[in-house]
């Protein structure tokens, strides 16, 4: 079985993603899931949208992929347990300490690995598999031949996200601090948070995306360059034949930060193309001209956002 | 009584500093292959780099490569088995599929788990005890309290960095590299070791004022600009139980473990003696001389790692 993850930022988003044709969405709880309090949900938004998902045959996946804090890990031992009590299939996670506790506490329950565990090797994911693991989402850099590798690592599903391999600048889910050594912020009340925190990592709010800002880089002798620290990932196409033939089971479209409008359009097209790769094709040419323009619409998006987060990092820069 | 460590890459500049003010020697450079005659990739090195440490009576450890790809994993694979029939004190590992390898080759040699490891939580300490790991270094954003709290539960020592920059972001590919000339042509790519010259990344800010954000860059890996410096607070450490300490010292100039070292030595030796906490004006301000963007506290007290706690 193949199947399309959608993003659910919000509750419109989740319900969005459901009727656009997604099997699956991910939703994550304040202050546990890596992302700003508007691109999370209360708990009875993700109630909601666990029963609307289950009312329509869909599952709903919680993200829970920040490394607690030592102090707080009952707390989201219990926040889990909550979330399967309300129906969740399963989880989000980063945390190897929290991974092995989850599965010990829930065992019917599945459990994804998440981008930010920082796999680099097909050993990587035989270790996860080791404590549990259900499902893994491969690294940004990994093509098929990486895929090929982890399939037979391993018998753990292979997720990969909709973006074309990138294979230079910093690419390094996982295995970055930057931005909080650079800035963070306390919480805000409605985030319930007490521990202290310090980065998107631990689920204080939020990664600025430094590495998508201009910088200046070079020796002390030598005038510096301009630079971003990485490129844009761009939407995928034409790799999904390929990648179903070697054993991906799961495609995950990311964006909980993103416009509905955006979700809904997204998952509406990659709903078509899955469903016609399944169907038997190996050639989505005549899909270039619609993904030209959600590419598009993709990059502007993300530039209005990384904009957002910088400013707010300035703003604390001072 | 306590172990202050710190790393050195190659035979050479093992050779060449001075390191005598540390107990143990980190060999190796785990971010990249490719630097010059790196231990964590020369296995023609170990047995050399091993004997001169332990001629000067000190405890050897092998880093072992962070973020191994598939690629890397065949002569990873050869590197353990020829460490594996020398006297190593311990490997670090960063990567958990290392510990899956090192698991597969029956190996008995004490683990220290690796700062891009990810170690957060007590519950992660304990997962690790199991794969053979004795000491963890836990991730930089943790706080002292957070530290402690995990050293206490659990069965694992924790080494904790006192000096140096805070290793930030590690990457698969090199940053350097892919901004030479070469590189902007689009052209195959060849190392030639231009991190051996300091290259730092600056943020100016928006009024055009001078850079506000610094960061060092080695090539696969970013550094803290400023360095974390601990040793007005070795007492409190002391107090806390904490036994082995860390001095970061790759991509310094030569000199600067020695010199921070035999400071570091100096206080916690005070510090471990139940002495008064000394006057460490003196050493902030040859600290402070030797970091070209300043020092900071990092996470250790609940605040950004660029800021020095108590300080404007």
């Amino acid at each position: 079985m193949v199947r399309l993850l959608a993003p659910g930022g919000s509750l419109e988003m989740a319900c969005t993603a459901i009727d656009e044709g997604a099997d699956v969405v991910y939703v994550g709880p304040l202050g546990f899931s890596r992302r700003p309090y508007e691109s999370e949900m209360s708990d009875a938004d993700i109630k909601a949208a666990i029963d609307y998902a289950q009312a329509r045959g869909r599952e709903l996946l919680v993200v829970l992929n920040t490394h607690p804090s030592p102090f707080e890990m009952r707390r989201f031992l219990a926040k889990a347990e909550t979330y399967a009590a309300f129906g969740a299939v399963g989880f989000v996670v980063t945390d190897v300490g929290a991974l092995a506790a989850m599965r010990r506490l829930l065992p019917n329950k599945t459990m994804h690995v998440s981008i930010g565990a920082g796999i680099s090797n097909a050993r990587d994911t035989d270790f996860y598999r080791s404590l549990g693991a259900d499902t893994i989402i491969l690294p940004y850099r990994w093509g098929v031949p990486e895929i090929a590798a982890a399939r037979a690592a391993s018998d753990v599903a292979l997720e990969v996200f909709l973006f074309e391999t990138v294979q230079t600048g910093k690419i390094c889910p996982g295995k970055c601090i930057m931005s909080s050594y650079l800035r963070f912020r306390e919480w805000l009340p409605m985030e319930d948070q007490t521990c202290f925190h310090g980065s998107a990592n631990r689920g204080a709010k939020e990664c600025y995306r430094v590495c998508q800002a201009t910088w200046q880089f070079g020796t002390v002798e030598a005038a510096p360059i301009q630079l971003t620290l990485r490129r844009d990932a761009r939407l995928m196409l034409e790799q999904l034949p390929r990648m179903v033939a070697e054993g991906v089971t799961c495609f995950k479209l990311s964006g909980r930060e993103r416009p509905v409008p955006m979700i809904r359009d997204l998952v509406r097209f990659y709903r078509k193309a899955i469903d016609r790769v399944l169907a038997g094709a190996d050639n989505l040419d005549d899909y270039a001209e619609e993904l030209a323009e959600l590419r598009a619409r993709w990059v502007r998006e993300k530039r209005k956002r990384v904009d957002t987060l910088m400013d707010r990092a300035s703003g604390y820069a001072s | 009584m306590f172990e202050l460590s710190t790393d050195v890459s190659n035979l050479a500049e093992l050779k060449e500093g001075d390191f005598s003010a540390y107990d143990a020697i980190y060999l190796g450079d785990f971010s990249c292959p490719e630097y010059p005659n790196n231990f964590s990739s020369h296995a023609e090195q170990l047995e050399a780099g091993l004997a001169l440490v332990k001629s000067r009576g000190q405890k050897a450890y092998l880093r072992l490569y962070a973020v191994p790809s598939n690629h890397d994993l065949p002569w990873v694979g050869d590197l353990l088995d020829a460490a594996l029939t020398l006297p190593f004190d311990g490997f670090e590992v960063h990567n958990l599929g290392l510990l899956r390898v090192l698991q597969d080759k029956g190996s008995k040699v004490p683990v220290h788990f690796g700062v891009f490891g990810n170690l957060y939580t007590h519950e992660t300490a304990k997962v690790l005890k199991g794969y053979g790991v004795t000491r963890v270094y836990p991730n930089p954003e943790l706080s002292l309290k957070e530290i402690a709290y995990i050293a206490e539960n659990t069965p694992i020592e924790v080494l904790l960095p006192v000096h140096g920059k805070i290793p930030l972001v590690i990457s698969e590919t090199c940053f350097i590299m892919e901004h030479t000339e070469e590189g902007q042509d689009g052209a195959a790519v060849r190392c030639t070791h231009a991190c051996t010259d300091d290259h730092w990344l600056t943020r100016g800010r928006a009024d055009g004022s001078s850079a506000d954000w610094s960061l060092k860059d080695t090539g696969r890996m970013t550094l803290s600009g400023k360095d974390l410096c601990m040793v007005e607070h070795a007492n409190t450490l002391a107090a806390q139980d904490f036994t082995a300490f860390y001095v970061h010292n790759k991509g310094e100039a030569k000199g600067y473990a020695a010199a921070v070292g035999r400071i570091y030595r100096a206080a916690l030796e005070s510090a471990f003696g139940s002495q008064a906490a000394p006057d460490c004006a003196p050493w902030l301000v040859e600290l402070n001389g030797l970091a070209r963007e300043g020092l900071c506290n990092g996470y250790y007290f609940e605040a950004a790692g660029q800021r020095y706690f108590g300080r404007s």
